[in-house]
């Protein structure tokens, strides 16, 4: 969808040529996204394609994708590759799993952190401190937590009340739901029934008024305070990587660790420090998952740390990119988890198209006909399968995702830009 | 530089690659059990070779390792088994003395059990049950084994095979290519296969007509059901599951032909389908939002999201889940309980035992054995007692399929 879109992107980048538009080309894909898919939600007359539950199962479905590729984001800007996302998730849940049970949700949060944290350490050891490989280095974890978990789940859960070695007990209470008061109907401080406009707004259809009202109200009703703890993780990275002195001495660590360590700053401790966080953030993902099913159970994180790698490379190693990354995923995995997917991703496919005539109409503004023509192309493509059938098939339903994530990573993969030394051992004195 | 840009190439493509085999498995379930008998590499390396090419290979494959390694449970997977056995080892031996004439004891039975294994509080238990008792009953000499994938699942009933086991029963469909291979090779090993057929001198085949259990939960979704509106949750559409489908919507068109059935599944690959609650659950949550009030599930393990989904949902009473294959009500956290109507019951511990006993005492007979309504081979459940007031129709409904009143279909009506 907006993969196509980020051509003109990076074009826009090289060389200006014919219009251009103010502020950042970013909002302005954004906006068209919007657009295009309000658009497509009053032509294809479907109006569940952007309701509040819609959004909602999105945010659920991104939320450990978006943390795990968070998680890769830490790991890379200091100077580490890591592929063992899924094994430290994996972790994660059977430690959130444990915790959950035997003392609450939050303390399940706490140890898919330090599950998660230990994998990381593990990698740590052994790419940092031993320089071994780092691919190497993150399969062996990936190959060796599903084990892990099986093992700590058969002395932890089998034989309890309602735990077995595939699966914990259920945990022992609730996380607990945020809804804001005033704008979505939350509670403020006993007053019970507070206004619910975003809701009202949302149930209206009103072009591209309610849209933007579903997402917000599914952003503010019942979200699980896990979910936003996510949320605040993904505002703080940007801070604090890019704002504060410990967060420039991180990146240095990845982008050019000799110039770091002539200043003095350890690259080795600045590696593992991202390794650290590397792993409880992909821990957490696993114990958002936890907490989502209310339980650990074995093979759920279901290559989910895998998906979150993908983020990374969408997002150009940068918190907004991969939140928008897993987003994307979330709302196309979101949408055939509703009641009648083949139908919604026809409409999603209708909306890409809407998305790729205004790419047309940047691209020829921007007097480029190359991504024009090619836009031009796969829009009338997409508008022929649009037009032409009536229902998806299943098998197109489920790979609908995925699909849609590799035509991202295959367009964004061109333009990205990793941490330079990000997967190269250093050691004191090296030139690199 | 330049190999830091190589590094990054290998983990996009392990990325794609991933990505790749997790969609490349939609081609067909068969496919997936094609690849067992050959033991090379598995399912995820067909899919991953495909769309990532020529020279990406390599990568490519690494990630298959990785996939694979869903199964690092082989190790501990092994562990636990010999626990378990150890155990009802002990159990066996007090209870030797206990068995009746002709049935030999100490028969040495392999049970291969599907991904999951034991602790699915599904289908796996049930045959985990099944054979539980035939242990303490006749003192069967118990090996279990639990597969990590596709790709070992040869080389683990070759084990069984060679490890002296008289009866070696493969627990699934997903095993059927490696019980026909297995059963040509040792002619003299008697094989049984839950859930698919394989015509040969020394298999048995068992399987059930789960479409009629499903017609009985169907039919008490429809009694129950307020609103007109009622759900399934499938793990994996394939012809199996879709039984399951066929006959919930049968029963409950039976009650109310205007009834609405909302079928989805989970995915089209097995080792997510009948394995990823987050999936079921957000499934369920979309039929309960939707104003469905009783939702049915063939998902395996998938299932607990299912019944999280349902207490999410509303109050005991308002909305329902209904379990398959075990007595689901049984093995649910205690504040689930109120909210599981019924579960379908699919005797795979019935079947399994039975087998087993029949080879204990030399009756080991191949060929397709199907376990139903009449055998009691399929039902439905009582605990909690929500269907106790619907059970006189729920039994009526049943003679009816007994005695051929009611035909019921295994494809559902698309």
């Amino acid at each position: 969808m907006s993969a196509t879109a980020t051509v003109p992107v990076q074009d826009a980048r090289e060389e200006r040529r014919g219009l251009r538009l103010p502020g950042p080309i970013a909002l302005w894909v954004v906006a068209a996204a919007s657009v295009a898919i309000s658009l497509a939600r009053e032509i294809s007359n479907n109006d569940d394609l952007t309701s509040a539950n819609t959004f909602g199962v999105a945010i659920r479905t991104a939320a450990p994708i978006a943390l795990a590729g968070l998680g890769g984001l830490y790991a890379e800007r200091s100077g580490t590759i890591n592929i063992g996302l899924e094994g430290m998730m994996i972790m994660g849940t059977v430690f959130a799993g444990w915790w959950a049970w035997e003392y609450n949700p939050w303390m399940g949060v706490l140890g898919g952190v330090i599950g998660g944290a230990l994998g990381g350490l593990v990698h740590a050891f052994a790419t940092v401190t031993f320089g071994v490989n780092h691919i190497v280095s993150g399969f062996a974890i990936n190959i060796l937590a599903p084990g892990v978990a099986r093992f700590m789940a058969n002395l932890l859960f089998e034989g309890e009340s309602g735990g077995s070695v595939t699966n914990s007990p259920g945990a022992s209470g609730e996380i607990g739901v945020f809804t804001m008061p005033v704008l979505s109907g939350g509670p403020l401080l006993g007053w019970k029934d507070t206004p619910d406009p975003l809701g009202s707004l949302a149930d209206r259809q009103w072009f591209l008024v309610s849209d933007i009202a579903s997402l917000l109200k599914a952003l503010t009703t019942e979200l699980r305070l896990d979910l936003v703890l996510v949320i605040v993780l993904f505002v703080a990275s940007v801070y604090v990587l890019w704002r504060t002195r410990f967060g420039l001495r991180l990146r240095s660590a990845g982008e050019r660790p000799s110039a770091a360590d002539s200043l003095g700053v350890s690259v080795v401790f600045y590696r593992y420090v991202g390794m650290l966080i590397s792993g409880g953030l992909a821990g957490m993902a696993g114990s958002v998952l936890v907490i989502g099913a209310n339980r650990y159970s074995q093979g759920q994180t279901g290559g989910r740390g895998f998906l979150g790698l993908a983020t990374l490379v969408v997002g150009n190693w940068r918190p907004a990119g991969v939140a928008a990354g897993a987003g994307l995923f979330g709302f196309f995995d979101g949408i055939t988890q509703r009641i009648d997917p083949g139908q919604l991703i026809l409409a999603a496919i209708l909306a890409a198209a809407i998305l790729l005539a205004f790419g047309i109409v940047y691209s020829v503004m921007q007097l480029r006909p190359g991504p024009a023509l090619l836009m031009a192309i796969g829009g009338a493509v997409l508008l022929w399968v649009y037009l032409t059938i009536d229902e998806i098939r299943s098998e197109f339903v489920f790979m609908a995702p995925f699909v849609v994530t590799l035509i991202v990573v295959a367009s964004r993969g061109q333009a990205s830009r990793p941490p330079a030394q990000a997967g190269i051992p250093w050691r004191k004195g090296s030139q690199n | 530089m330049r190999k830091g840009k190589r590094l990054l190439a290998v983990s996009l493509v392990a990325a794609l690659g991933l990505t790749a085999a997790a969609c490349g498995d939609e081609e067909d379930p068969a496919t997936t059990g094609g690849d067992t008998g050959t033991t090379e590499g598995g399912t995820a390396t067909t899919g991953a070779t495909d769309t990532t090419g020529a020279t990406d290979t390599t990568g490519a494959t690494d990630t298959t390792g990785a996939t694979d390694t869903t199964g690092a449970t082989d190790t501990t997977g092994a562990t636990d088994t010999t626990g378990v056995t150890d155990t009802t080892g002990v159990t066996d031996t007090s209870d030797s003395t206990a068995s009746t004439g002709e049935i030999t004891e100490g028969l040495k039975v392999a049970v291969l059990f599907d991904v999951t294994g034991r602790g699915d509080k599904s289908f796996n238990d049930a045959a985990a049950a099944g054979l539980d008792m035939a242990v303490e009953d006749f003192g069967v000499d118990p090996t279990e084994s639990t597969p990590s994938g596709e790709g070992d699942r040869a080389a683990r009933l070759d084990s069984a095979v060679s490890g002296g086991n008289e009866l070696v029963i493969g627990v699934g469909f997903l095993w059927t290519d490696a019980v026909t291979a297995g059963s040509a090779a040792s002619p003299d090993t008697n094989f049984a296969i839950v859930d698919s057929v394989v015509e040969a001198e020394n298999v048995a085949s068992l399987v059930f007509a789960e479409e009629q259990g499903s017609f009985l939960v169907g039919a008490a979704a429809a009694l129950t059901s307020q609103t007109g509106k009622i759900g399934f949750v499938g793990g994996v559409p394939i012809d199996l599951i879709k039984k399951f489908e066929a006959g919930y919507i049968a029963g409950a068109q039976q009650i109310n032909p205007d009834i609405e059935v909302i079928s989805q599944y989970i995915s089209e690959d097995p080792a997510i389908g009948f394995n990823d609650p987050t999936r079921g659950g957000e499934l369920a949550t979309a039929m309960y939002e939707d104003d469905a009030d009783v939702v049915y599930h063939a998902a395996g393990a998938s299932g607990a999201g299912v019944f999280e989904a349902a207490a999410a949902a509303g109050e005991p009473g308002e909305v329902w889940a209904i379990g398959v294959d075990s007595d689901q009500y049984q093995s649910v956290d205690a504040n689930l309980q109120p909210y599981i109507l019924t579960s379908m019951l699919k005797r795979v511990d019935v079947a399994v035992y039975e087998t087993a006993k029949d080879t204990a005492s030399g009756n080991f007979t191949p060929g397709i054995r199907v376990f139903d309504l009449s055998v009691d081979g399929v039902g439905y459940s009582t605990s909690g007692g929500f269907v106790d007031d619907i059970a006189p129709e729920l039994d009526d409904l049943k003679q009816q399929i007994i005695d051929g009143e009611i035909e019921v279909p295994t494809v559902p009506e698309s």
